[in-house]
């Protein structure tokens, strides 16, 4: 059975992993040498398994465009997201033998470090979510 | 498996799926045979020695694995009554292997592998496993997709192959340029992906610009004679040379005049430069060839102070006779900057078709404006392609920029 486990974040915090002058607690290059290893070695171990099937994280939300209907015709939106906003960040996708043990994947992420003294615009989580069967051969 | 072992079969690996495609053809099928030697010979020869004649082995290996592929296939097909009874092709009466081939097997597969009916995805997977000798898994990993994409991938484009009836032969000479100038353009492909991308696993990442540096210097042995084959491998030689000194030791982006040069890698530079040196007179002369001589000018400067920029300015505007493109014209626009003054660059900039959407023309817009000393513009055209930019490693290192130009300084 396949799960998706599902990563947030808002603009604020891409900027502030970014370096961006002025963001709130600007991360320095070693926090995101620290994080960036933390998370490989994360997903290296659930390909070592054999349970991960694909993983994507999605660039900073101001890249957004929505596409909507205005009067019937479809008009497209440049970075329709508030700063604080929190949006889809990336996902992994894992196929194992039970939600139990994907929740038990995903929870590894909980130790996820952090530049000391940071403050999250949303308290941290993340969802995972079975996906729909015949789905799977669409997602790759 | 021992590192000499592994190089040995990746050595062997095109020259006997060669051997076997030309004795039996079947290209799709006699591929899978290959790898399936090659894993045959990955786990019994580290213990049971190497045989006398290694290349030999593989090919008795594949050749019987190639049987009793083509026997389940004929028997799937006659089961499925889609063709009555398959005749066998005409390849099957090909010449004795021991025939020497007009043009080296490894080159063919390359055109092969680089076929215009396949995808440019298509092209690079089917080049590292067929020619490379990488397997799927190692494939997908260093292009970081999962190995069931990767096989899809492979599939499809050996099925491309099959579909088109290409042939196991060299391309006809009136092709021949443009089928070369493909393969050219694959392993172009391979190490900038190895090279250009600072995110994933690194290590995979570097090995994707040795393996190209690898199947480059293979193409050059059989093509020593041809101009842009050097050029190409010049480029990537003396590209290569820098990225010991690319990135910090927090991983942030270093940029070529920040960069500690006494890091660069001085034996591939001096191998790239003798290369580009030897080609260039040879002509004709071709944008590998002068991108190389480029990449040659700024290795050979001692400092970034010390770089030949009016001779740079005298290549870029060949290259763009050659190929003009948006990213040749935005380099154009520096090396004017850099001989003429930053406000040259800066009109230039403003001549350049707004093709491109990505960060580069506001990092470089940034750039000019803070050597004509407009700090303010300068700090918002960083900030405004940090914002542009996709990949963190950039993002971080044009924020820093525009921190280094905090307003009142």
């Amino acid at each position: 059975m396949k799960y998706m486990i599902l990563l947030y974040g808002a603009q604020r915090d891409y900027d502030a992993m970014a370096g961006r002058p002025g963001s709130a607690n600007p991360w320095t290059g070693e926090d995101v040498q620290k994080l960036t290893e933390f998370m490989g070695s994360w997903w290296a171990d659930v390909v070592a398994s054999g349970e991960a099937v694909d993983a994507q994280g999605l660039t900073a939300p101001v890249h957004a465009r929505r596409v909507q209907l205005k009067d019937g015709v479809p008009v497209v939106t440049d970075g329709p997201y508030a700063e604080t906003q929190e949006v889809l960040a990336g996902y992994n996708i894992v196929d194992c033998e039970s939600f139990d043990r994907a929740c038990e994947i995903a929870a590894g992420l909980a130790d996820t470090p952090h530049p000391a003294g940071m403050e999250l615009t949303h308290e941290w989580h993340v969802d995972v979510r079975p996906v729909a069967g015949g789905a799977e051969e669409s997602l790759a | 498996m021992t590192a000499a072992t592994e190089d040995l079969l990746r050595a062997l690996a095109p020259r006997v799926l060669g051997a076997v495609v030309r004795r039996y053809g079947h290209f799709d099928l006699a591929e899978d045979a290959v790898q399936e030697a090659l894993l045959a010979a990955a786990t019994t020869w580290p213990d049971g020695g190497l045989p006398d004649n290694p290349r030999g082995w593989l090919v008795t290996v594949a050749s019987r694995r190639l049987t009793d592929l083509l026997r389940a296939e004929q028997a799937r097909r006659r089961r499925e009554e889609t063709v009555a009874r398959r005749v066998l092709p005409d390849e099957w009466l090909a010449p004795a292997a021991d025939r020497p081939p007009a043009t080296d097997d490894t080159l063919v597969l390359l055109f092969l592998c680089c076929h215009p009916a396949l995808t440019p995805a298509g092209q690079i997977a089917l080049t590292l496993r067929a020619v490379g000798g990488l397997s799927t898994a190692e494939i997908a990993r260093a292009f970081l997709v999962p190995e069931a994409t990767m096989t899809r991938r492979i599939t499809r484009a050996k099925q491309r192959i099959a579909a088109g009836g290409a042939v196991f032969a060299a391309p006809s000479p009136a092709d021949y340029a443009e089928r070369l100038g493909a393969v050219l353009h694959v392993l172009y492909l391979v190490f900038n992906e190895g090279y250009a991308s600072t995110s994933g696993p690194r290590l995979a990442r570097v090995e994707l610009c040795a393996e190209a540096i690898r199947l480059t210097r293979l193409v050059h042995r059989l093509l020593p004679e041809d101009a842009e084959v050097a050029g190409l491998l010049a480029l990537m030689l003396l590209t290569d040379a820098r990225r010991p000194a690319r990135t910090g030791e927090d991983g942030a982006l270093v940029p070529m005049d920040e960069q500690d040069r006494g890091r660069w890698d001085a034996a591939r530079i001096a191998e790239g430069v003798a290369l580009v040196t030897d080609a260039l007179p040879r002509g004709p002369t071709g944008p590998y060839q002068v991108q190389a001589a480029i990449a040659a000018l700024h290795d050979e400067a001692p400092s970034a102070a010390d770089t030949d920029w009016p001779q740079i300015l005298a290549l870029y505007e060949v290259l763009l006779r050659i190929t003009d493109t948006p990213v040749v014209r935005l380099n154009h626009a520096v090396a004017v900057a850099m001989v003429r003054g930053p406000r040259a660059g800066l009109d230039l900039l403003d001549t350049l078709p707004g093709r491109l959407t990505d960060h580069r023309p506001d990092a470089v817009r940034a750039h000019l404006l803070e050597m004509a000393g407009d700090t303010a513009a300068a700090r918002t055209c960083f900030l405004a392609a940090a914002r542009r930019a996709t990949n963190l490693a950039q993002q971080r290192y044009l924020n820093d920029r525009a921190a280094r130009l905090a307003p009142g300084q």
